[in-house]
């Protein structure tokens, strides 16, 4: 298998005639080209197939699960409520993914878009092309974000429908108070948007461990072991300060939409944080991508 | 449990370093917000309850229900997370002079989400089911009380 799957000639000949750059010129929008040339190579990818098809069908897959065993996920929130209201189905889906499912999705392509072309040599090639470096990094950062984002929308949407199917019934939240059936759906889908600025910080970060160490498997390998490591070393108290900042912890701000009285300071903190771990990441990836020097052994 | 293993020790080693500014390291997680937690979820818990057995629903006013909240014995720090946590949740259900207890074990978690099993007395929350109308079985919402409060 080969980790692009050699769709460059999207990028090179089926451009349009009149989109050909001036002699000596770099080209306007030259970042959009490459994010579209970059989602058409993800498209052909069997890891990004198979992930997407995973994601769409988990959530029907677990829902089967525990109504065919009768079993009750009571050590998860919501976990009790699961055969009482649907609205439970996406937030147990939720919980399950949320620590090391989320980061361990995006990094399948962002720990892969700038290593690949260190591991199939074709860095001379794509930077040689009319495309600027600004370019090439923007329209790679782009596609594996826009990638990030699919995947919540699939995996959050596919529970979201699995959950449809029970859907018409209640939910007890977070201080036991019942939750109208219209207003759990509005508030899983807002908890599941809360997962979108976490996402992305894991995202810059398999970005900068892919430019940086040239090395897929440590630009997937390592945001997945982190995520994990993280949720261990969540488990164990420390001061606020300290846990707001963590990479992820945003991932769990939902939680205070499903309380009486609502508390939404962690969602605001939680976007601070993801903000600052995909700034400091993307600069970083950037910093090391810029000065490196293309074509040396 | 953490602890057992050594990368995450040597992470929290590392971020114990780092935070050497604070010290109180409970977390947030302290008796006054499970308290206040823990007696509004049981009090909007036992409606449901009350409403599920298909007995007349009580005004949750009218229950003044009050919690205290333990984390292991007195003696011990009074903060952070754990599975040692215990609330005696009183509540009055016939007037002022019967009150009653019902006894909750706690595992607190450092998001500020607890699980709370219940301890007794057996008819109210210490089982899994309650009979409903026509005596069928149906979830009894005081048997495991899930809740989550702000972290301060």
């Amino acid at each position: 298998m080969t980790l692009a799957s050699g769709a460059w000639p999207t990028f090179a000949a089926d451009r349009p005639a009149d989109d050909r750059p001036a002699a000596g010129g770099r080209q306007r929008g030259g970042s959009a080209v490459v994010w579209r040339a970059e989602m058409t190579k993800m498209a052909g990818q069997w890891r990004v197939r198979a992930a997407a098809l995973a994601c769409a069908v988990a959530p029907f897959a677990v829902l089967m699960a525990f109504n065919v065993q009768g079993a009750t996920p009571s050590d998860t929130l919501f976990g009790q409520w699961i055969h009482t209201s649907g609205w439970a189905v996406p937030m147990v889906v939720l919980l399950w993914s949320g620590q090391w499912l989320l980061p361990a999705l995006t990094a399948i392509v962002a720990g892969d878009i700038f290593s690949a072309e260190d591991h199939l040599g074709t860095w001379k090639t794509v930077l040689t092309r009319s495309r600027s470096r600004g370019q090439v990094f923007t329209g790679k950062l782009l596609a594996a974000a826009s990638f990030a984002v699919v995947m919540v929308v699939i995996v959050g949407g596919a529970s979201m429908l699995a959950g449809l199917a029970g859907g018409s019934r209640p939910l007890v939240g977070l201080t036991g108070q019942t939750v109208p059936a219209g207003h759990a759906a509005w508030l899983a889908a807002l908890s599941w948007s809360t997962q979108l600025p976490p996402i992305l910080a894991f995202t810059g970060l398999a970005v900068l461990l892919s430019v940086w160490t040239r090395n897929s498997v440590v630009g997937i390998g390592a945001p997945v072991l982190l995520g994990l490591v993280l949720q261990l070393v969540s488990m164990v108290d420390m001061p606020l300060a300290l846990r707001h900042w963590l990479i992820n912890t945003p991932f769990g701000a939902w939680i205070g939409l499903w309380t009486q009285p609502r508390f939404v300071g962690p969602v605001g903190q939680g976007a601070a944080t993801s903000g600052l771990w995909l700034a400091v990441t993307v600069a970083a990836a950037w910093a090391v991508f810029r000065r490196r020097a293309i074509g040396a052994a | 449990m953490a602890a057992r293993r050594p990368l995450a020790a040597l992470a929290v080693a590392a971020l114990a370093g780092l935070g050497a500014t604070g010290c109180s390291s409970g977390g947030g997680i302290t008796a006054a917000p499970i308290e206040a937690s823990i007696s509004h979820a049981f009090t909007n818990l036992y409606l449901l309850q009350q409403k599920d057995m298909g007995n007349p629903v009580p005004d949750p006013a009218g229950l003044h229900t009050r919690a205290t909240c333990l984390k292991g014995t007195p003696a011990d720090p009074q903060s952070g997370a754990g599975a040692d946590w215990t609330c005696d949740v009183t509540f009055l259900v016939a007037g002022p002079a019967t009150p009653v207890t019902a006894i909750y074990n706690l595992t607190v978690q450092t998001t500020g989400c607890y699980a709370a099993d219940g301890d007794g007395p057996a008819p109210l929350n210490g089982s899994r089911t309650v009979t409903g109308p026509g005596y069928r079985q149906v979830h009894n919402p005081l048997w495991l009380i899930d809740g989550c409060f702000a972290l301060r």
